[in-house]
């Protein structure tokens, strides 16, 4: 057991100090002796303060001393050491889908929990895994679906770390994930920056759905199409077609196609002659996007068929909460109804937000998953291998109200018996 | 008397005199210079004869030259009656003090017997019990023992009042703790009427050098009373002791009493000597 606040635990042994000494300036009368010129002694209490050299009324000064001590020891934030070696790892284990290998991922993070250790498995949340959970394999399930959040992972490690901090000289924290830019978010570096000490990072590969450098088509009636130069500057690479982009209604070579896994058909009708007006429009992509434009709203709808039990989603919304654009799956693939006119004169399609918005139309169906950060970013997050002092974790730990309130008690006790012994003397 | 606990002590004052420090009314022949004048052998002066003389004591030679009549004197000598009043109060009884008087005032009975002086006593103690009228027989001196060694001090009684019916030599031994003023004023009276007045006044070393431990002292006098005696304020009582004792000296001097201040610790005979002397009795210390 330690203390978070040992002043406090200081100031309950000063107590007990000076209860003994008290107990030992006791005002016990003197003995009593007859001296004929009384008289003559200055008039002063009787009951004179005497010094003994053992301390009177054990009893009494044992409770005293143990109800000071406790108190002290209850106030001073009491902590539980953990058991273990005086270097102990806090591994967080990314099990989101963007991890291409779950397995391999799961084996590096086992390689480097060390004994006392503790392992956080975190997707969009994050939580620790027990030893019997680890034991049965429980990181090697299917991972989430969604990319995982580094903040959550981040709060839970250094929550860990700290707990894990008492009783050792220090802590490691492992990150193994691969660091995907969707996990990132804005307050991933603050959080980072309450962990002390370096971060270990293990990187693994991805999965490599990024929008970009995959081959867009865009079926499309106008010569001028004003999509074509924003796609054009979207695309890097041109392969197979894996996004379709109709801007009349989808034929049924379009939906054949649609039904093929990777294959993503986006229904974009034109505004055609209808009055363009001042609007906002949010993509909730790999990033938000937000346009704000002389834009047409257009009805959403499928145009063609789907199962009645496919799932549905909105992808995009207009400013007053309005769906804008919808994704629902279609065989293996999805099709995505767009009902954001796109007025035919301007250069809005060459500005960034519209960049930005068509990059997430195009996004792989149920989203996208991000790149890899950069190896410099990579190395801010990590700040260093060295592992953080369990001296400077303990200081923003937080006390175990438990424990702490099982001390309370106990001193309550001894006041008790205190309070008893101290009423049964005078009796 | 038999030896008992005063025989050393008798052994170790025997010789001593004690004289009177004045002379004494005409009386019972006696070690003491009297007043009067006598028919003794040694010659003191002549008077002229007057009627009624005895014309026996006419020198006739002296009347054979001069042809005038003078009668011859001597000096006279007388014996002085000595009363003991002794204290004793509860406070008396502390430490060595009720022996250190029990060994004083026979030793000086003794001395003033050898004297062929008669010595009485009076204790003033709860009943008085020991009251021995001033006789000059043998065998007084261990009466005056046995009265003193049966009595413990107690209740204190008024010492003043005492000194009244005394002999001519009034010797109070008591640790002046009674009510002191009517005492002096009695012993001031009393060597006014011609006798002598000698107050002995016995502290115990305790009372001088108390405890180093810390005390709840007690005045055995009246037990409401009790303060505690600490090192705070040992300093501050023996100031307040000495300097009462100091005043209560002062004053019995300066009243022409012979005051002498004894400690339980000191050797009796020697305190005797002291007392006899009469530098000691004049110069008190």
């Amino acid at each position: 057991m330690s203390f978070l606040a040992p002043l406090t635990l200081v100031a309950g042994v000063l107590a007990a100090a000076a209860a003994v000494v008290l107990h030992l300036l006791t005002t016990q009368r003197p003995p009593r002796a007859v001296l004929p010129t009384t008289r003559f002694v200055p008039v002063s209490d009787a009951r004179a303060v005497a010094r003994s050299s053992r301390p009177t009324d054990l009893l009494l000064l044992a409770s005293r001393v143990l109800a000071a001590l406790l108190l002290g020891a209850a106030f001073a934030q009491p902590v539980r050491d953990a058991s273990g070696p005086a270097v102990r790892s806090v591994v967080m284990l990314d099990r989101s889908a963007t991890v291409a290998d779950a397995a391999a991922a799961a084996r590096m993070a086992g390689e480097r929990l060390t004994r006392g250790g503790v392992l956080v498995v975190f997707d969009t949340t994050a939580r620790e895994l027990t030893a019997d959970e680890i034991a049965a394999a429980s990181v090697t399930r299917a991972p989430h679906a969604a990319p995982g959040i580094l903040s959550a992972a981040f709060l839970a490690g250094t929550r860990a770390g700290r707990r894990v901090a008492r009783g050792a000289d220090s802590v490691r924290l492992v990150l193994v994930s691969p660091l995907a830019e969707e996990e990132f978010d804005a307050a991933t570096s603050a959080l980072r920056a309450e962990w002390p000490g370096g971060v270990e990072l293990v990187r693994l590969p991805a999965q490599t759905d990024s929008a970009r450098g995959v081959p867009v088509r865009l079926v499309s009636a106008l010569a001028d199409d004003p999509l074509a130069p924003a796609l054009a500057r979207l695309s890097l690479a041109r392969g197979a077609h894996a996004v379709r982009i109709v801007r009349a209604v989808p034929a049924g070579t379009d939906s054949a196609w649609a039904m093929e896994a990777g294959h993503v058909l986006v229904h974009w009708p034109t505004p055609g002659a209808q009055q363009s007006l001042a609007d906002g429009v949010t993509a909730f992509g790999l990033r938000a996007a937000t346009m704000v434009a002389p834009l047409v709203r257009l009805p959403i709808g499928t145009p063609i068929p789907t199962p009645s039990t496919a799932p549905s989603r909105v992808i995009a919304r207009w400013r007053d909460g309005a769906a804008a654009a919808t994704e629902s799956a279609l065989g293996a693939g999805c099709v995505r109804s767009v009902g954001v006119g796109i007025p035919l004169a301007g250069d809005l399609t060459l500005r960034a937000p519209f960049e930005h918005f068509l990059a997430a139309m195009v996004e792989p169906c149920g989203g996208a998953l991000g790149r890899a950060v950069s190896d410099s970013v990579a190395q801010r997050l990590a700040g260093g291998a060295q592992a953080a002092s369990a001296r400077r974790l303990a200081a923003g730990a937080s006390a175990d109200p438990a424990l702490a309130a099982l001390l309370l008690a106990f001193a309550f006790a001894a006041l008790a018996g205190e309070w008893f012994l101290r009423r049964r003397r005078s009796a | 008397m038999a030896a008992g606990p005063y025989g050393a002590l008798l052994d170790a004052v025997r010789g001593v005199r004690w004289p009177a420090r004045r002379p004494v009314p005409g009386g019972v022949p006696g070690a003491h210079q009297a007043r009067s004048r006598g028919i003794a052998p040694e010659f003191a002066e002549y008077r002229p004869y007057r009627q009624g003389d005895d014309p026996r004591r006419i020198d006739w030679k002296l009347l054979a030259r001069s042809d005038k009549a003078f009668i011859r004197l001597a000096p006279d000598h007388a014996t002085l009656g000595t009363t003991f009043i002794v204290d004793a109060s509860a406070s008396m009884a502390f430490a060595g003090k009720w022996v250190l008087a029990k060994r004083l005032v026979v030793a000086l009975a003794a001395v003033a017997h050898a004297s062929a002086d008669p010595v009485g006593l009076v204790i003033a103690g709860p009943t008085r019990v020991g009251r021995v009228p001033p006789r000059a027989r043998g065998g007084v001196i261990a009466e005056i023992a046995r009265t003193l060694d049966a009595v413990s001090p107690g209740e204190s009684q008024p010492l003043a009042a005492l000194v009244h019916g005394s002999a001519a030599r009034c010797v109070v031994v008591t640790d002046a703790l009674c009510d002191l003023d009517p005492l002096r004023v009695a012993l001031v009276r009393h060597r006014a009427r011609g006798g002598e007045a000698h107050l002995l006044h016995v502290v115990a070393r305790e009372e001088l050098e108390p405890w180093a431990e810390p005390r709840l002292v007690v005045d055995p006098e009246d037990e409401r009373i009790e303060r505690p005696l600490v090192p705070a304020t040992v300093h501050e009582y023996r100031a307040r002791f000495d300097a009462w004792r100091a005043e209560v000296a002062t004053r019995m001097r300066r009243e022409g009493l012979a005051y002498q201040e004894v400690c339980d610790d000191a050797a009796v005979d020697a305190v005797v000597r002291r007392v006899v002397s009469p530098v000691g009795v004049e110069g008190g210390r």
